[in-house]
């Protein structure tokens, strides 16, 4: 059945084309035996960016992830991707063995008919839209059993759920990379082979034991040993939640090949803070800042810019108050990020809104652009504020 | 949930195949199906463009380089020993074929031959 140069030519002749004008390779495409539209599942076309054209060339997998009421995502090592079929009114035909006229001036083969066959059809294709990773399940996965340190009876039952990176992986729908950039954000830490999120209090009293010994040793925050940490603390909590807190709250460096830690006077700050207010529902701002200052260590100066996306003040009532709001609290989707916003308050400057919108921005998009979509500004007292564009339920 | 694995062989397991453009869509006579059908012959001029002629059709068209490149993705039913674990749980998994760089667009209507000698083709 397969057409002869002679067929080709006797074609040619009747569609009136000069075989001079043509380069001498021809095509006789047909469709294979077993070709089938992407319609049947066997195979899709997935469209790439480039970057991840470069990954599978590398031979690295990716994963699509997803449960039967989410959205499919794809996960290359470190990016996320909502995947999302686009239609054509076109027939895309695929063609493995198929040269273009650039490869076949190069090429000069001896060969000048090639039975090629279409390996399948499709109108459609997958494409897809880098988006955030959908991390929001990880704190919840993890806060449901925090960890309140070796003797607490928790650990004793066995019943208490708990995760393993596979089991984050199998749960959360985002790359290896970005679940574990947020499991550090989250203070998270791997416990006998599980992900943690230690009680807050059961991590503050890790702080303060920390702190304390600091202050007894009069040395400087930004020089902590961690060998006299250890042998000191050692008997009082198990060494590598030591190590952890002091990883969480500071910087690792080297020195003479001592290991030294460089606390942060903010992050030391900021939870300090966070403990103060989550036993009030508000705040005198006024009294709380003065409680604060004096609750954090001697030589830390605690200044309201380190509680943004933590908490928030109230200027407007009298007296002033400040109260808990921590961003990762809100939801993760924009639109309902803003709902939830402006239920909270109906005019936003565009100073307090930032730290809470700021997460949601994507790779090419302003904390000012996201405003523009999602809010209407107005001036209120020579001030720019933002509130919802459409009435809040 | 469930969790599909696309696995890649690599750059020395990956062939770079052609994605043909038509517009509208091909149907077989008798709607046979398309599978083993004949399309047609694809040519090129000494300039490049592409040429093809399906029955009593000409077509003209142009290469497109994709700035953005698709995968092919052939589905793999589990049974076969070599899946890892996660993939398993699944069933399925996708292998990436090929990749594809190279469009050849027709998007223009195709233009009858006209002729009134019967000629055995």
């Amino acid at each position: 059945m397969r057409r002869t140069r002679e067929e080709v030519d006797a074609t040619l002749q009747v569609a009136k084309l000069n075989p001079a004008e043509l380069l001498p390779a021809v095509h006789c495409l047909g469709f294979s035996p077993e070709a089938s539209p992407a319609a049947a599942g066997d195979f899709y076309l997935l469209e790439l960016d480039p970057a991840l054209c470069q990954e599978l060339e590398a031979g690295r997998s990716m994963v699509i992830r997803g449960d039967r009421d989410e959205q499919a995502v794809l996960c290359s090592k470190d990016k996320t991707y909502d995947l999302k079929v686009a239609g054509t009114s076109n027939m895309l035909l695929l063609i493995p063995e198929c040269k273009t006229p650039d490869q076949l001036k190069k090429e000069e083969t001896h060969c000048n008919i090639f039975h090629s066959e279409i390996f399948g059809f499709s109108n459609n294709y997958w494409e897809l839209r880098r988006c955030r990773p959908r991390l929001k399940k990880l704190k919840r996965l993890l806060m449901e059993n925090t960890y309140e340190g070796p003797d607490s009876q928790k650990e004793k039952d066995s019943s208490c759920s708990k995760y393993t990176t596979e089991d984050l992986l199998d749960q959360i729908q985002a790359s290896e990379e970005e679940i574990m950039a947020q499991l550090q954000v989250l203070n998270a830490c791997e416990i006998g082979g599980y992900w943690r999120i230690l009680e807050f209090d059961y991590e503050m009293k890790l702080l303060n034991h920390i702190t304390q010994l600091v202050d007894s040793e009069s040395w400087s925050f930004t020089k902590v040993p961690l060998n006299v940490c250890l042998q000191e603390l050692g008997p009082l909590e198990p060494e590598d939640m030591i190590e952890h807190c002091l990883n969480c709250y500071g910087r690792r460096y080297t020195e003479e090949g001592e290991i030294y830690f460089e606390l942060s006077a903010d992050k030391i700050c900021r939870a300090t803070a966070q403990m103060l207010l989550q036993n009030a529902v508000k705040f005198n701002l006024a009294e709380f800042q003065e409680v604060w200052q004096q609750s954090v260590p001697e030589g830390m100066v605690a200044r309201l810019d380190q509680l943004q996306g933590l908490a928030l003040v109230d200027r407007q009532s009298r007296p002033e108050i400040i109260f808990l709001l921590k961003v990762d609290d809100l939801p993760e989707d924009t639109q309902e990020r803003f709902n939830s916003l402006f239920s909270l308050r109906e005019k936003w400057t565009g100073e307090d809104i930032a730290p809470y919108i700021q997460d949601l921005c994507g790779e090419k998009q302003t904390i000012g652009a996201l405003l523009t979509k999602y809010s209407r500004s107005s001036m209120q007292n020579g001030v720019k504020v933002y509130n919802s564009r459409r009435p809040i339920s | 949930m469930v969790q599909i694995i696309v696995s890649s062989a690599g750059a020395g397991g990956l062939a770079e195949w052609v994605l043909m453009e038509l517009q509208g869509e091909i149907e077989a006579r008798y709607s046979t199906g398309l599978a083993g059908n004949l399309l047609g012959d694809l040519h090129y001029t000494t300039e490049g463009i592409p040429v093809l002629i399906v029955g009593h059709h000409i077509l003209y068209g142009k290469i497109i380089h994709l700035e953005k490149p698709f995968a092919v993705l052939v589905k793999h039913t589990s049974g076969e020993q070599d899946c890892d674990e996660r993939a398993c749980k699944t069933g399925t998994r996708y292998l990436v074929t090929a990749l594809i760089k190279n469009k050849i667009l027709f998007k223009t209507r195709p233009k009858p031959i006209i002729t009134n000698v019967p000629k055995k083709v």
